[in-house]
């Protein structure tokens, strides 16, 4: 049977069309961060914030709030890793100190990174880091046992409704050994 | 030059003979037999995983298999039954159907349309293979949500078996609007089209736009889970939302794919066991091209409980909500084409009654999951499961099988055995309703989904859903008992076949020949 010339304009429309869709699923991935960056949904925290940036908008009154401290190791990383204190109540716009603990539980080196997140997301942007061990990669000696600071405070910008904080830091290891994946879960 | 040479060829051969004729064939026709056969093995495969599942749950404590075998059951039932059968079956009655409606000789890539086809038992080849590893089959849910998923066994196999799927479907769609688009009968315009073939137009691009975005989703997926990224993983930066996002954004125009064709199938029955033309036919299109369009932008509501903010969830609601509205357009324009008619109730005007009773029962529960504050009590429960497989078995199968028994004698030249057919319809009808029913109750009762074992309370309703499934999956015997009765035995059907049958599949002889409308009829506006 011969192909016409527009059975195949049609043809190359479909296919370049499914390429396209391809492609925009991977690019749901940078649409979907730079969404939550400007719309702040759902806790992610974006590099550090500066305190001494100053701010045209009016202080509130400083008030209590709550702030919980969670801590979760991913699977695979041989790390003991907790907050030093559970919970701390801070007043707005006053920094506050804390710390957590971690511990190699090998006889590796260990390269480490933490990925911050506050809950409720809303309040993400109104929690402000001064000094967090998440800002960089973290290196554990063998068997070595580190206390990592955090100074942070929690902006008077932040809702009326909010009254705890949520303040969790996942750790995981930088250079996870393939194979090692590819295996667990068996 | 070539052509000439090829259409002389054409005039002469039939089909070849033996199992190469099945292999190398190019002719729609046979594609379509060998998807619709395909698909019923596949049926009766993820029917004979759902007989475990409703086995083990038949009562309260673990009998059976253990917990990771019985998600292993529930997530292969979902993945063959989706991708296996409903899918391919449609995939089939396109091939057969929509050159005849049109009145076109063949589809327009007959090649691609052979490998279109066999890419698919490759694929379930591949996805089955797991059964028979260490690690077993994926037992991760047919949403497989990352990173779940990225942790499990054997997730490469079921990775590249989804990538093998794609394909095919995309290959398969390409074929269908190419077809459509160039190869209509002279005179046919698009809005004078069949419902089936515009149901299957919309469809396809459907299957364009998605299936890609599925394919680039278990991409990520196996670059999470072997080439230590972290799309989905949180530790590594990465957001599981984001994957449910993903996910969603091909999962629910996925769940029209599987419903718009049957849309048109039932147009076409209803019609044509009313004595009536259909009431609205551009209404039915518009409304299916609505859903469609529609189907883009509500993919948040299999995910109103992640946390997403009020806006969201409003806004997702309400489109969600919409949709009822081209919905009721077509159950309305049903009824309306029924209103009057001089009814029959052979076998296909009893499914596709059926269907747009139950399909109703279907939607309202969906409209029900649709608002967001009651979803929260809803989300995961039995509830959901009753909702979608209202929506796909009494509607998306039996519409399958009302087409299958209205275009039987078309395709084997036999009437199938009328008598068998109505018998397997009731079966079928209370089979489905005591099994799927009370799963409206335990969900609103509170039972979760995707446990292989719960609590005692749940135990009757369980016990009776039970019943009902061995049921409905039993007859199911029947119902291939009377297909290959009417292939090699029956009466004789006319060209005609329905007195009210109207379209030029009703033209040709009964069975259709190997090859027909090689001269193109001419169709009036």
């Amino acid at each position: 049977m011969a192909k016409n010339n527009f059975s195949s304009k049609i043809f190359l429309n479909l296919v370049s069309a499914v390429i396209f869709m391809f492609f925009f699923s991977f690019m749901l991935v940078p649409l979907y961060n730079v969404f939550c960056e400007v719309t702040g949904l759902n806790g992610k925290i974006y590099g550090p914030s500066s305190f001494f940036v100053k701010d045209d908008v009016e202080k509130k009154d400083s008030r209590e709030i709550r702030i919980k401290f969670l801590s979760q190791v991913n699977e695979s990383a041989p790390v003991n890793f907790f907050p030093s204190s559970n919970e701390v109540r801070v007043w707005t716009d006053k920094v506050s100190k804390t710390s957590y603990i971690a511990e190699n539980t090998t006889d590796k080196q260990l390269t480490l990174t933490i990925i911050p997140s506050v809950s409720p997301g809303l309040a993400a942007e109104n929690v402000k880091k001064i000094q967090c061990f998440c800002f960089e990669e973290q290196t554990l000696k063998p068997y070595e046992r580190q206390e990592w600071p955090v100074r942070f405070y929690v902006s008077s910008e932040v809702g009326d409704n909010v009254n705890d904080i949520y303040l969790s830091y996942t750790l995981f290891e930088t250079d996870r050994v393939l194979t090692d994946n590819m295996n667990h879960g068996k | 030059m070539s052509a000439v040479i090829e259409n002389h060829e054409h005039d002469h051969h039939g089909p070849q003979k033996g199992i190469l004729r099945w292999l190398f064939t190019t002719n729609h026709k046979d594609i379509g037999t060998l998807y619709l056969w395909f698909s019923f093995l596949m049926f009766l495969t993820g029917g004979a995983m759902a007989m475990g599942i409703r086995a083990e749950l038949f009562e309260p404590g673990l009998q059976l298999m253990d917990p990771i075998r019985y998600n292993q059951l529930v997530t292969m039932h979902g993945l063959i039954m989706i991708f296996g059968a409903v899918m391919p079956a449609f995939v089939g009655l396109a091939n057969w159907l929509i050159p005849m409606q049109i009145g076109a000789p063949d589809m327009a890539l007959p090649r691609m349309n052979n490998l279109s086809f066999w890419l698919l038992p490759s694929a379930f080849i591949i996805l089955l293979s797991t059964a028979f590893m260490e690690g077993g089959m994926p037992g991760f849910g047919w949403t497989f949500y990352a990173p779940l998923s990225t942790n499990y066994p054997n997730i490469a196999y079921f990775v590249f078996a989804v990538h093998i799927m794609g394909i095919s479907s995309i290959m398969g769609s390409i074929n269908v609007i190419v077809t459509i688009m160039n190869m209509r009968a002279p005179g046919m315009t698009l809005m004078q089209m069949p419902l089936f073939v515009w149901s299957w137009l919309i469809t396809a691009y459907l299957l364009i736009a998605v299936m890609p975005v599925l394919a680039g989703a278990v991409t990520m997926l196996l670059m999470d889970a072997y080439f230590g990224t972290s799309f989905f993983d949180a530790a590594g930066g990465g957001d599981p939302v984001l994957f449910q996002h993903v996910f969603w954004f091909f999962g629910h125009p996925e769940v029209y794919i599987m419903i718009l064709p049957a849309f048109g199938i039932t147009s076409h029955i209803i019609s044509t066991f009313s004595r009536k033309p259909l009431f609205g036919h551009s209404s039915m299109v518009y409304a299916m091209v609505s859903i469609a369009v529609l189907s883009f932008v509500v993919w948040a509501h299999h995910m109103f409980t992640v946390g997403m903010p009020l806006a969201a969830e409003l806004f997702f609601m309400w489109a969600t909500m919409i949709i009822a509205i081209p919905t009721g357009v077509k159950v309305f324009n049903w009824v309306a084409t029924i209103f009057k008619g001089s009814i029959t109730y052979e076998t296909p005007m009893l499914f596709a009654i059926a269907f747009v009773v139950l399909f109703t029962i279907g939607g309202l529960s969906g409209l029900m999951l649709a608002i967001t504050p009651a979803d929260f009590q809803y989300h995961d429960t039995y509830f959901v499961v009753a909702h979608f497989h209202y929506v796909l078995v009494p509607g998306a199968i039996f519409s399958i099988m009302a087409a299958v028994y209205y275009w039987l004698p078309k395709w084997t030249g036999n009437m199938y055995d009328e008598k068998m057919g109505k018998l397997h319809f009731w079966l079928s009808f209370i089979g489905v309703n005591v099994t799927f029913f009370p799963q409206h109750f335990v969900g609103l009762a509170g039972m979760p989904r995707r446990y292989a074992d719960y609590a005692l309370q749940f135990a009757e309703w369980n016990a009776v859903s039970s019943i009902g499934a061995f049921l409905f999956g039993l007859s199911q015997l029947l119902f291939l008992y009377i297909v290959i009765k009417a292939v090699f035995a029956g009466k004789k059907a006319t060209a005609q076949v329905w007195d009210g049958a109207e379209g030029l599949e009703w033209t040709v002889d009964s069975p259709a020949p190997y090859h027909t409308f090689e001269t193109p009829p001419k169709v009036n506006g």
